[in-house]
This record gives C-alpha cells, structure tokens and sequence, in this order.
C-alpha cells in the first residue's frame, strides 16, 4: 500500500542511505501475495465455523433445521445476496477503470461499491431486528448469528477499505502502473472474498 | 511533557490504554442501562464489564504506542511519510522498547520477551512439582493446582516454543535468504507487540475472581463453557497469540517468496528457511481453528449461545474436532522451525553436505500435509465416530515415515564427517535426535488405539509431551540461541558454562521425564494434584529432578546475561558456516546489506574446494570465483 506514498523518492538523504532494494524473486506483487494469504487463513476461520455448522446439523441430528417454527426470509436474503454480488462488478469496473487512467470510472466503481455495500448491511441488521429469533435459541440460532455476524464483520471491514479507496481516489492519487493502484486492487480482491464467502454462508443457511 | 504525549510511545501507549479499558467500560454500562439490565453482571461466565474492556485496552495501547500511525495517515488519505528508517536498527538498548521496525531488533524483542515468559512458566512448572512431591496436598489446593498447569502449559506453547521460533527466525531468515529486511515490516513490529499484550491477560487471569482458567490448555467444551471468569482471559488471550502468530508467518511466507536474493532458487534455499516455509503454511492454514473454537466457547460464555450446550441442540465433541484440527498442526508448528536449526547446525559443525537435502525439504512439506489429516488421534477415547479410529491411526503412524527421513538424514550427515563438538549448539543438536527420537517413539505408540486407551490421560501422555517439547524443541532452541548468539550479539558466550548447561539440562530432562513414562503405565492420572501413595517414591524422585533441571537454566541465564555484556568479541564467522548470515559483519549492518548478494551454490558445501553458497557485494566479479550461473531465477509463485 505504498502507493501513495507521495515524493518518498525525492528525499535522499546524503548521510543515511537507505537498505538495498530488496532482489524480486517472484512476479507477483508483494502486498497482493500478503492479502491472499490472509485470504487463505480468513476461510479457514470461517471453515471453523463451517465445521460446527456440519456437526450442529448433520451429527447432532436433529428432528428438524431449521427448527419447528423459524421461517427464514429467503426471498429478502436473496435480493441481499444480488446486491453483494453485483458489488463485485463494480469493484472489477473500478479497478479496470484505473488501469486505463480513467479516474471518472474509477470513482464511479468504487462509490457504487461502496453503496452497494453499506446497502447489504443495512438490510441484514434490519434482517436481525425482525428475524424473530435470539443468538441464545438453541443451536440453530447460535450458528445462524455466528456465521452470518462474522460474515457481516467482513463486510464492514471491506467498507472500511472501500472507504480509505474513495477517499484517495477522490483526491485522484492513484494511477495506472500496478505500483499506483495496489489501494484499489487491494481492497478489491478482499471484497471480491467477502462476496464470495456470502454465497457460500447463504447456500448453507439459506437454502439446503 | 506534551510533546512527548503526542508522540507514539509509552506515555501515549498509556493514556491509549486507559482509553482503551474506558470506552470498553462505558460501552458495555451504558448499553446495559439502555436495554434495562443490571449495569454489573457478575455470573461467573459473565462479568461483561471486565471482559469487554480487556478486548478494547490492548488495542488502546497499540494506538498510543503508534503501530497503527502509519496505516491511519493511510487511511485518512493523507500523504504518507516518506520512511526515513528512524524506526530501525538499535543505537541503545531504549530502542528494543520502541515500536521498532528491524527485524533484527524485533527477533531480539522475541527471543527476550519470550525467555521472560520460558522462565514464568518453568517457576509454574516447579510448583506443580512441588505440590506432586508427595501424595496429598502440599503447597496449593487442587482449584489452584488446575490453573498452575493450565497456565503452565499456555504459557509455554502459546508464548514460549511457538513465538521463540519465529523470532530466531525473524533474526537471521531474510539474512539467510539476502533480503534487507522482512516483507511487512510494521506487521512485523505488530506482530511482536501483541505477544507481551497476550501475555499479561492470561498470566492476569490469575487475579480474576475464581482463579486462573483451570479447564487445561485444551479448554475443552463443556468444562470451559461453564468455567469461572479466568477461562474469559485464556479466550481472549488466544486470539491476540494467534493473531501475532498468523501475521508472522504470512510476513515469512512473502518474504521467502518474493524476496529471495538473486540465484537463490528453491534448491539453494537453506533448510531453515524451509522450515519456517513450512510452519508458516501450517500457521496461516491451521491457527484460524482454534481462533474459531475460542470464539465459540466465548459466545457461548459470554452471550448464552449454545454451540456445546447438548440440551439446546448444542454437539459436545464438535469443540475437540475444531480444536485439534488446529493444535495437532500446531505441534509440529512447534517442531519443524527445530528440525530446520539442527540441520543448519549439524551440517556445519559435521563439515558435510546435510545428507538427502531434497528429501529433508520434501519430507517437511510431506509433514505439513499429513498433519492436516491425524488430529482425532487426540480423540480415541472421546466417544467421537468410531469408524474414524482406524484411518486416523493409519494416518499418525504415517507421519513417522516423514520424521523418520529427517533423523535419518541427520545420522546421515553425521556419517564419516568430521564433527567438531567445540560448540554447546552442536552437543544440543546431537542430544536432540536421541531425545527427540525417544519421545517420537512413544508417539507412535501413543498413535495405536489400544495403548492409546490404556494409557489415556495417565503420565504415560505427559511424559511424551515432554519429551517431544523439551527434549526436542526446547533443545532446538537452546541449540538455535547458542548458535547465532555470536552473530546476534557479536560477542561469545562462555563455552565452559554452556557445557555445565548442556549436561545439567540432558540429565536432567531423562531423570524428569523418564520415570513418568513408568508411572504413567502403571496409571498414575495426570491433572491431579493428588495421587496414590504407591507412586510416592517415583514422583519424589522425579520432583528434585525438575528442581535440578530447573536450577540448570540460571547457567543458561547468567552465560547469556554476561556473555552479551563482556563476551570476548566472536568475529564474523566463529563457525566457519556458508549461509550468508554468516558473511555479514557481528551482529550486522543495520540495513544488512549494501549491495544484495548473489547466490552461486547450494548453502552446504563443506568440503569442497572453492565451493561458495554466495557472493556478497563488494567483492566484485571476482575472476577466481567459480561457476558463477547468471542471475536469472524465475520462480515459481
């Protein structure tokens, strides 16, 4: 996330010269691999969650899930994952956008992005608010809210980046080399996994 | 004074921590004013006023001691500061207080800090073999007796053995791998800073009301769920360890990916550097389990959910799933960073290649694979699905083909070399194949079902436990800090002293350990302060060999301490090794390097004439220097 770092190569200074730069020993970017990689240990947490999920449902067994009584809004969840899902898009235009110096469309990407975002979470905390049921009603609602909150703390994380993103891109500090964009891409490729962990949250509890 | 407020440091850090506890207060208060609930809840597995706050200080900390100034700057789009490198190298011994970004000074903060917590937990480790001297009870009452070894065993995974590794790593890997500094470096410093943080909320644990977590360092569901506030802390605690251990190995696996010198390949890579790619792929992939188990216990506690309540519909064995998926990966996490410092040092002190190099890397990618797959080990007498028995058996006895190739290798090495025994590393390394083989061999015992069962939660366990943790990773690390303690600190220890240490350590270690091995078969139970008296003699026996052994570690304490102040000055190479750390001055240039070295060769050509692992900067395009390949390396990526 150097990007931005503005004049950094203008300040040499005689008496205290710098480390060496480091030899690149691999094509990919640095701070790309390290976001993957985080990426890699993020869907392993939620593969903990996962886990309980199967043994909740599948080896507990029981007489039905979700429980007597608990009607998920299906048809809501499902306009909410459209939302997320398009969001995806967005961020792809922005980025793209950037990569041909188009710093309109780049805007326009991530502000949308952004929107889109702030949007899912709205209507998944009104979701809690009139769900019906508690974090404390059995099983099934322990695992409802775990893995529908974490997924939701990855949301606002994500908006978190998306929003430091607007920011300098509304002051127009990124540019089209890879160097110049990495708080574009970055943020980018985190989203593009927030969204499609959703899917995979939403089939599990949504749907099967 | 005001300046010194605004700048990060530890007065910022302090007020940063008052906030911090503050706003965690006040939340937790005034939301339970505005929903109608007592202000104080103070269930044993509530206490949400203590809890919270506990969660939001550190954090307070950690801004006003500015790891996160440069991310804000970031963030609020302002321009960010140029690096200056004012936040690097040690001019004087306040800098290890700073948030420092070297990676030489951050591996000295690890191997510091967690020397500090090796020493808390060995004093925990000597009461326990105080209060088990004699049957019946001795110095503590059995609720205490629990937390001293829960805390005893937390302290020493979660804040000794693991994090150690990563800071001799973070010392002397990107020297090894001619790289000027780790990938992230704020990360890095980041990464340090949440170890102390750790620290202090489980050893604080102790002055909760109920005592310390008391549930083993397995916290197992429904003990813990239902277990007085101390059990909070160790939640919490974990998830700022992990956090700490996650960070460091994602910093390892990009830096040894992208920044490797030119014409390091990976067959030029040293084998510590591939142990610590591996650990790493083992921390990114396995810690997130017992980050989510801890999260689940914790709802569980704190907001009523019901993951391991049966009668809600809740599954009791999913906790010892969840958590054994990451912590048996985490034993090797505890293991390989070893095997990699044993092979340095048996190589050079041997003056051989290291016997099989490609299989030694193999064979610990093969361990990092198979140990995803060998957790329910820990579950044979669990209840947990019996038709998982077998494979997971065949699975554990697998592994020891893997290891079984690595000592091998080292026997190997070790064949017709000549072996110098003048260093206190290399008499650790040597006792580390025969103590580590011995606790390897009761783990393959320990993996078939029915001893498994007999066996169960008797000493039999703790002594391989400890034989494979202290006989095999603790003489590692011993081996480890002896080794680059030259290199480190420029100076030498005392050789003479370093011996007292070793053989006070060794005997030591067998006179401790062994006995338990007896007893345990003959079913003495562990976690127990209390035991038959027909195992009096035995435990007496094996208590004045903890004290002896315990005893031995302030040589150790009082080499290091002295020999780093007044050590006669070690030169650049006191072991004649080839890996480039070795090349650099003693301890290094503050940025390592002026110029990136070029790799040539393998790093353990001893013994051949004019072979050279690398050539550094400065010495030119030497004509005399041999098979000089290009430095055209595509890796893979």
């Amino acid at each position: 996330m150097e990007s931005a770092s503005i004049a950094a190569h203008g300040h040499v200074d005689e008496h205290h010269h710098g480390p060496p730069e480091a030899h690149q020993s691999a094509r990919i970017d640095r701070t790309v691999l390290g976001i993957l990689l985080f990426i890699l240990s993020e869907i392993m947490l939620f593969g903990a969650f996962f886990a309980a999920y199967f043994f909740l449902r599948v080896v507990a067994d029981p007489d039905s899930w979700p429980p007597a009584g608990i009607e998920l809004p299906v048809l809501i969840a499902g306009i909410n994952t459209a939302v997320l899902i398009s969001s995806s898009f967005t961020v792809h235009y922005a980025l793209e956008a950037i990569k041909h110096n188009n710093h309109r469309g780049l805007k326009l990407g991530l502000t949308l992005t952004w929107l889109l975002g702030a949007t899912f979470l709205f209507i998944q905390i009104n979701e809690y608010i009139h769900i019906g049921f508690t974090p404390r009603d059995g099983a099934f609602g322990s695992i409802f809210f775990s893995l529908t909150g974490l997924h939701g703390a990855h949301v606002f994380v994500g908006l978190l980046l998306l929003t430091f993103a607007n920011i300098r891109a509304y002051r127009g500090h990124f540019g089209p080399e890879q160097k110049d964009h990495l708080g574009v891409e970055v943020p980018g490729i985190y989203w593009h996994f927030v969204d499609i962990m959703w899917i995979i949250v939403f089939l599990a509890i949504y749907i099967i | 004074m005001a300046a010194a407020i605004r700048q990060p440091g530890w007065y910022r850090g302090a007020i940063g921590l008052v906030l911090g506890a503050a706003f965690g207060f006040g939340l937790v208060v005034a939301l339970r004013a505005i929903s109608g609930l007592d202000v104080f809840q103070t269930e044993q597995t509530g206490y949400p006023h203590i809890v919270v706050p506990l969660i939001t200080a550190p954090f307070g900390f950690l801004f006003g001691f500015g790891a996160f100034d440069y991310w804000f700057r970031w963030a609020a789009g302002k321009p960010t500061i140029p690096e200056d490198h004012s936040g690097h190298g040690a001019y004087s011994w306040k800098d290890y207080f700073k948030f420092n970004t070297d990676h030489k000074v951050i591996g000295t903060q690890y191997v510091v800090t967690t020397m500090i917590f090796f020493l808390i937990g060995g004093l925990l480790a000597l009461l326990i073999r105080a209060e088990l001297a004699q049957p019946g009870a001795q110095i503590v009452a059995a609720n205490t007796y629990n937390g001293l070894f829960s805390t005893h065993a937390v302290v020493m995974i979660f804040l000794f053995i693991i994090p150690i590794f990563a800071g001799l790593a973070n010392y002397v890997l990107p020297l090894m791998i001619g790289a000027p500094d780790m990938a992230f470096p704020r990360l890095n410093a980041l990464s340090f800073w949440l170890l102390p943080i750790a620290g202090i909320i489980f050893l604080a644990s102790f002055l909760a009301p109920g005592g310390a977590f008391d549930a083993g360092w397995t916290g197992y569901a429904p003990l813990s769920t239902g277990a007085p506030l101390g059990q909070s802390f160790f939640n919490i605690g974990v998830q700022f360890a992990g956090a700490s251990s996650i960070a460091t190995a994602l910093n390892f696996l990009v830096t040894i990916i992208t920044m490797r010198a030119p014409g390091m390949n990976l067959w030029r890579m040293p084998l510590l550097v591939w142990a610590n790619l591996s650990t790493s792929l083992l921390v990114v992939g396995a810690t997130p389990f017992v980050a989510g188990a801890q999260f689940m216990v914790f709802f569980d506690r704190i907001l009523g959910m019901n993951f391991f309540n049966f009668l809600e519909g809740g599954d009791v064995i999913s906790y010892q799933h969840i958590f054994w998926f990451y912590s048996h990966p985490a034993v090797y996490i505890m293991m390989l960073p070893g095997f990699g410092i044993v092979s340095e040092i048996i190589s050079t002190h041997a003056r051989k290649p290291v016997f099989g190099y490609r299989l030694m890397a193999l064979a610990l990618i093969g361990i990092v694979v198979l140990s995803y797959s060998v957790w329910a080990h820990h579950m044979f007498v669990a209840g947990m699905f019996d038709w998982l028995r077998v494979p997971i058996m065949i699975t554990t006895l697998l592994i020891a083909v893997p290891t079984g190739i690595k000592v091998f290798s080292w026997l190997g090495t070790l064949f017709y070399g000549k072996i110098h025994t003048y260093s206190t590393a290399m008499l650790f390394s040597l006792a580390f194949i025969i103590t580590f083989t011995v606790g390897g061999i009761s783990g393959v015992m320990l993996g078939m079902i029915p001893i498994d069962i007999h066996v169960s939660d008797t000493y039999f366990v703790v002594a391989h436990i400890h034989f494979v943790l202290f006989g095999g990773s603790v003489f590692t690390i011993f081996a480890g800090i002896y080794h680059w303690f030259p290199k480190m600190t420029g100076r030498m220890y005392d050789e003479r002293l370093g011996r007292v240490h070793f053989w006070g350590t060794v005997i030591g270690t067998w006179l401790t350990f062994i006995p338990m091995h007896w007893v345990g078969m003959d079913g003495m139970p562990r976690r127990v302060a209390d035991y038959a008296s027909q195992y009096g003699d035995w435990n007496l026996m094996i208590s004045i060999s903890a004290f002896l052994l315990g005893a031995t570690q302030l040589v150790f304490l009082y080499n290091m301490i002295v020999s780093w102040r007044f050590g006669p000055k070690a030169g650049n190479n006191p072991w004649r090794a080839n890996t480039i750390e070795w090349q650099v001055s003693s301890p290094p240039p503050v940025f390592n390097f002026d110029e990136i070295p070029r790799v040539v060769g393998g790093p353990y050509e001893y013994g051949t004439p004019g072979a050279r692992h690398a050539i550094m900067g400065g010495e030119g395009e030497g004509a005399e220097i041999p098979e000089t390949k290009p430095s055209t390396v595509t890796a893979p990526s």
